[in-house]
């Protein structure tokens, strides 16, 4: 009969052995695939660098007039900030985004509440200063530390105003034992704030 | 060899096991049956529990009769026909189902047989080629209990069944199974599809554990970025695959904007481990690329990490709209997370499909503003958060619950509103939206406000509202009916009165004008003169800068002397102008004008006796300290963090007290601050701060004058509090108590004066007092006592020493509470009490409560008449029984840190001179002549552009679930501080067919395999050859 010729044929040594591995592999083919289907190694989490060059503010820039309308800090609850440097009371912010340069107690690259450590208490003054021309030497210093620690947010700034937006903002840089700040009277530095060793205390 | 082969053959079989065991892993519901409900009686005051139970029977000979396809009537009958008359039964009949149905082909017919040989049918029925299985018919029924919770008085035992005649049953048909839901069918997001919004053109963010890249469900993941410290930006827990499901998935279980930008930010590692630094680095991030709608399905107990609440508000600062769980700690009052609790962030509770309250859905009001304050309305808007469908991270779908559910729900649908108002440009900004999700959410009957907000999620017409919305400014809760229950509870649990503590309302606005904003002026009050409106006085205080695009409003409302004696109601409203900077392209200053309506009910000042003042200043809470848990033995979560108010973890006992007749008012600054000669006792909890030596000395004086005290102390014991610190591993310190339970150092200074003192050591235990069962939990014992006083005394363990490690296990005579008359010659002096242990009023880890115990406490200090329990018990000889040290202040405690009585300049620290106390300004009141609606509620309602902006609204198609059941799926537990989380088990719901071949071929093998290795003389020589070619192999490949 067709039937024991089969039993006898699957009964051979080698038959069972192609069985057995063509199943293993298939197992083992299909464990990893459903591993992977979602979990792929192409995954890991990739060095994070600039793709385009950064854009310092030119000295042209620095005493144009603002016709073209101004990006700025958006958030302030009293003051803002825009990219040319101003710091104006929100009353003083004009139609096209730019402080009003000639409106009362407005100036131009205030750093007012900075201390000589670059980090400021109020953030809109950290914004300001920071676009300071003089500041680019610091500045430099922070971009090439971040991309030496593959920092996305800064690896992710066009240009000198978005960097100033960006590092005067309070970070994992402001915090001691994670729910109070370093320094709660200086929270916002542009520059690099030096390691603070955390102790045990309460 | 042979060992060889058999191991090789066991880690087959152990494979085998390990797939058996996952395909088998059924998950098993959570029995979230019994909720609570609030009683819909006016001014619930009693809480009821609901017990939902299912049972399911067999109908006597019916029997569904199922076919292998659609037939028509008479071709299902003549099947039945032809099977039943070959086997011989003659009394059957075919159910006749009459519904539209029945004119369309079915595939089952319901069969009732009567005869004797049934088996023999059915055996028939099953044969027939057009037959696929016949069934016993079932009925399922569905049985409510509602008993009200035992509570006070008379009853021995919270678990007897006095109540059994209270029970009603409530019967029928029910299925067996819910229907798996999509989400957003339900909420009708079906209907914006159509109109051809989808999400597109919206940035969503979703802060969780991450997500594959290739996750089938989604069609457009943006960008993904890593703020952990672990290499991987995918999600191995599920919850980040779930919750960016039900906001954006495509396929299977649908969320609700599948073509929005997704950005994913994983700030949780798969073993859930968090910190504030890598949330303010990926929040940064997210900034810098204007993300429109930001998930945040988490939260924590420390609204006081001010790095973490200010970049929050930062965000919405920058128009970013937040969206967060409001958490999962209900039913309990007082346990709302942060960031869900802030006034810019739309906190989202959870409910089921029966439109209940889950019961896992955190509520309360906001304990910010302890003591002086009072909280905010919390959460902003409940939707489904309970058996939701959504992506699961292996592919498929799950079904889970829990407010991180609810959240992304709202999430959801804010990006889908958000692609349908793009046109609308500014306009649509964190408040406008907020503003109308509570315009449009619709209010749940015979709940509260604190618990639902403005209600359930309405998105259509959300839609319509933020369509034809103008920007304005608007308020949260809309109005203020005090006499309107339930939704206004407590408020309206308690009438005002001349000579009360000031109610106070928390309001928050919401101004859509502009990101700062202020308000014009001075809120105005006008009463309404023929109803009454003189007799209220208002005074409102407000944040002075409204930002980020909100701020909040302290309304205190208190009665004149004139209404000292009247009854009725009062109305009138508060009026004032929100004005912020002109928008983009305006010259204008934006302006926008908000009214409040004010109602309350005055009744005339009660009687003394019935006036309790309760001690809300000497309270103190995590966050900012550790202040450990008054019950000891609860040791999975260590903090005091619910505000000890009598309306949060309090609640109960205040509803008890109100239900005994009892006006009960919250003293919010120090003792010097009260008239004690408008009330009856003076109630202090478990006090952790310390007392102004000026509170001590003025309240000796009030006692001679009259004022009875009852203290209800806790544990203190300077060696188990240093045994409770813990390593916190958020913040990444030591975290050491800096009082025991409560403050026992600073009540005995209080007592002093009369000779009463508490001592150091924690005793447990359970005794009876006449016929009361009472549950002591790790509470403190009288030292010092008056020798004209009743003491009770009962037996109990010293627990102090178990915790240290020096259990004796003996039982001590424990004298527990302490009941005296000062200068009992004359009865016009004030009575104390003082009791060891606060458990037993506290809702949070109760275990039985002892209000009974208040209420005889109560009727001794405001009658002076002593209840019989405590003169049966009055125990003589008690002094020396449990000897105990004077409790001291722990050498190096930091309470003056977190102290609003003492101070440390230089060495110790030392009482502040006494804040002056609080004073308000009341508004001015402008006499009105009109009248206002007697209800004050409609749906709020939002200023439009025009009124012919019409959105076609689908009909109201509210789907009801069968089961009943609170949380039929797996639970999300959400946490980022101090909580273990619960985890979530997976739910393949769709068939693996990967998995099921690998199954069938394992079996295979494995039969081949102990068929090779038995250990015939034959197959061992197989065996081995067969080894030897693998060892040949792996040789000639070296």
């Amino acid at each position: 009969m067709w039937y024991s010729a089969f039993i006898r044929f699957i009964r051979r040594r080698i038959i069972l052995g192609f069985i057995f591995l063509l199943s293993f592999s298939y197992c083992g083919l299909s464990y990893l695939k459903n591993a992977g289907l979602f979990n792929g190694n192409d995954d890991e989490v990739a060095a994070i660098k600039r793709t385009q060059p950064f854009v310092w503010r030119s000295l042209q820039q620095h005493n144009a007039s603002d016709d073209d309308g101004c990006r700025n800090s958006v958030q302030g609850k009293l003051l803002i900030a825009d990219d040319r440097g101003y710091l104006c009371p929100r009353a003083e912010l004009l139609r096209n985004g730019c402080c009003n340069s000639l409106g009362p107690g407005v100036a131009q690259y205030d750093c007012d509440t900075c201390r000589p450590n670059n980090c400021c208490t109020i953030y809109e003054h950290c914004i300001s200063c920071c676009l300071q021309p003089d500041k680019k030497e610091v500045l430099e210093s922070v971009l090439g530390r971040a991309s030496e620690q593959n920092n996305v947010l800064i690896a992710s700034v066009a240009d000198h105003f978005e960097l100033c937006l960006a590092k005067c903002r309070t970070s994992s840089q402001s915090v001691r034992h994670e729910n109070s700040y370093r320094d709660p009277e200086a929270k916002h530095c542009f520059g690099d704030v030096a390691a603070v060793n955390v102790d045990g205390e309460v | 060899m042979k060992s060889t082969t058999i191991k090789f053959c066991s880690v087959w079989l152990a494979i085998y096991a390990s797939i058996t065991a996952v395909i088998s892993s059924e998950y098993s519901p959570e029995n979230d049956n019994d909720g609570y409900i609030e009683s819909p009686i006016c001014c619930n005051l009693t809480t009821e529990r609901v017990e939902v139970n299912y049972t399911s029977k067999i109908v006597e000979n019916e029997y569904i009769v199922m076919f292998n396809g659609y037939y028509t009537d008479e071709a299902r009958l003549n099947y039945i026909n032809t099977a039943l008359n070959t086997s011989g039964i003659r009394k059957w009949k075919v159910l006749s189902r009459e519904n539209p149905a029945s004119d369309y082909p079915s595939d089952f017919d319901v069969v009732v047989i009567e005869d004797s040989d049934k088996m023999e049918g059915l055996n028939a029925l099953n044969k027939h080629p057009a037959v696929k299985r016949v069934t016993a018919q079932r009925m399922v029924s569905r049985t409510l209990k509602i008993s009200p919770k035992q509570r006070a008085g008379r009853s021995l035992n919270s678990n007897s069944k006095i109540n059994a005649k209270n029970q009603f049953r409530h019967i029928n048909r029910r299925l067996f199974r819910a229907i798996p839901r999509q989400i957003t069918s339900v909420l009708q997001a079906d209907s914006l599809w159509n109109m051809g919004i989808t999400g597109k053109g919206v940035k969503v963010a979703i802060f969780d554990t991450g997500l594959s890249k290739n996750h089938p469900h989604f069609r457009k993941i943006k960008e993904r970025t890593n703020w952990t410290n672990e290499k991987t930006y995918d999600d191995g827990l599920g919850h980040g695959t779930f919750v960016a499901g039900v906001i954006a998935s495509s396929k299977e279980c649908l969320g609700f904007a599948p073509d929005a930008e997704l950005h994913i930010f994983k700030v949780f590692t798969n073993k859930q481990v968090s910190y504030t630094s890598w949330f303010l680095d990926a929040f940064n991030y997210a900034i810098l690329k204007k993300i429109n709608v930001l998930n945040l399905s988490i939260g924590g107990p420390d609204f006081k990490d001010h790095p973490f609440v200010d970049k929050v508000w930062e965000l919405t600062a920058n128009r970013v709209i937040m969206v967060s769980a409001i958490g999962n700690d209900g039913p309990l009052y007082g346990t709302l997370n942060n960031p869900g609790d802030q006034m810019d962030v739309i906190g989202v509770g959870g409910i089921n499909f029966e439109d209940h309250i889950a019961k896992f859905s955190s509520r309360g009001m906001t304990t910010w503003e302890l003591p002086q304050g009072y909280g905010r309305v919390k959460p902003d808007i409940v939707t489904y958060g309970s058996a939701v469908k959504g992506s699961h991270n292996k592919g498929g779908c799950r079904s889970l619950s829990g407010t991180s559910v609810a959240s992304p729900v709202v999430a959801g649908a804010i990006t889908l509103l958000a692609s349908g108002v793009l046109h609308r440009g500014d306009v649509i900004n964190p408040a406008s939206v907020k503003q109308a999700l509570m315009a449009s959410a619709r209010r749940l009957p015979d709940v509260n406000m604190f618990e639902q907000g403005h209600g359930k999620l309405n998105l259509m017409k959300a839609y319509q509202i933020l369509n034809s919305y103008t920007p304005q400014a608007s308020l949260s809760p809309s109005y203020i009916d005090l006499s309107e229950c339930p939704y206004m509870w407590p408020y309206c649990t308690q009438p005002l009165y001349y000579t009360s503590v000031p109610v106070i309302v928390n309001v928050t606005i919401l101004n859509a004008l502009g990101v700062s904003g202020r308000i014009v002026g001075k809120p105005q009050w006008y009463p309404y003169t023929p109803q009454q409106g003189h007799l209220l006085e208002v005074a409102v205080t407000h944040s002075e800068i409204l930002w980020p695009w909100s701020g909040w409003m302290g309304v205190y409302l208190s009665v004149t002397k004139e209404g000292a004696t009247y009854e009725g109601l009062a109305q009138g409203h508060v009026e004032f102008t929100v004005e912020s900077p002109p928008g983009d392209g305006e010259t204008d200053v934006r302006e926008s004008t908000v009214k409040l309506p004010v109602r309350a009910k005055i009744i005339p000042v009660p009687p003394k006796q019935k006036r309790i003042l309760w001690d809300q200043f000497h309270n103190l809470r995590y966050p900012p300290g550790y202040f450990p848990r008054d019950n000891l033995k609860v040791k999975n979560y260590p903090l005091d963090w619910n505000g000890d108010h009598i309306h949060t973890n309090f609640r109960d006992m205040y509803q008890n007290l109100r239900n005994k007749g009892y006006y009960v008012e919250v003293l919010g600054s120090p003792f010097t601050c009260f008239d004690a000669s408008q009330y009856g006792t003076l109630l202090i909890v478990d006090p952790e701060e310390e007392f102004f030596p000026e509170e001590i000395m003025k309240l000796k004086r009030d006692v001679d004058a009259g004022l009875s005290v009852i203290v209800f102390a806790d544990w203190y014991n300077v060696t188990v509090m240093k045994k409770v610190k813990f390593y916190d591993e958020n913040t990444r310190q030591w975290w050491m108590p800096d009082t025991g339970g409560a403050n026992v150092p600073a009540i005995n200074e209080l007592l002093a004066s009369w000779d009463i003192q508490l001592g150091d050591r924690v005793f447990e235990g359970k005794y009876k007092l006449n016929e009361h069962e009472v549950y002591y939990a790790s509470g403190n014992s009288i030292r010092k006592f008056p020798k004209n006083g009743v003491v009770v005394a009962r037996q109990l363990t010293d627990y102090g020493a178990e915790i240290i490690g020096e259990s004796d296990g003996f039982l001590y005579d424990v004298p527990v509470l302490g009941l005296v008359q000062t200068k009992s010659n004359e009865k016009k002096s004030g009575r104390i009490i003082v009791y060891g242990d606060s458990n037993c009023i506290d809702s949070s880890h109760l275990e039985t409560d002892c209000y009974w115990l208040l209420d005889a406490m109560l009727e001794y200090t405001s009658t002076s008449h002593l209840p019989n329990v405590f003169k049966d018990n009055n125990f003589k000889g008690w002094e020396g029984i449990a000897d105990t040290d004077t409790p001291r202040r722990m050498e190096g405690n930091r309470l003056y840190r977190y102290s609003n009585v003492l101070e440390k300049s230089l060495g110790e620290a030392h009482a502040k001179p006494v804040p002056q106390c609080p004073r308000l300004a009341w508004s001015q009141p402008v006499p009105l002549n009109v009248s206002a609606p007697s209800d004050l509620y409609q749906s709020q309602k939002l200023l439009s552009l025009s009124d012919d902006v019409h959105v076609a609204l689908p009909a109201d198609n509210n789907i009801k679930d069968a089961s009943g059941v609170d949380g039929n799926g797996d639970f999300i537990e959400w946490n980022w501080r101090n909580k273990p989380a619960g985890a979530a088990t997976a739910r393949p719901e769709d068939f693996d067919l990967t998995v099921t071949v690998l199954v069938v071929l394992s079996l295979a093998v494995i039969y081949y395999s102990v068929r090779w290795c038995k250990p015939k003389p034959k197959k061992r020589k197989l065996c081995k050859r067969l080894l030897s070619i693998v060892n040949c192999r792996r040789t000639s490949s070296v």
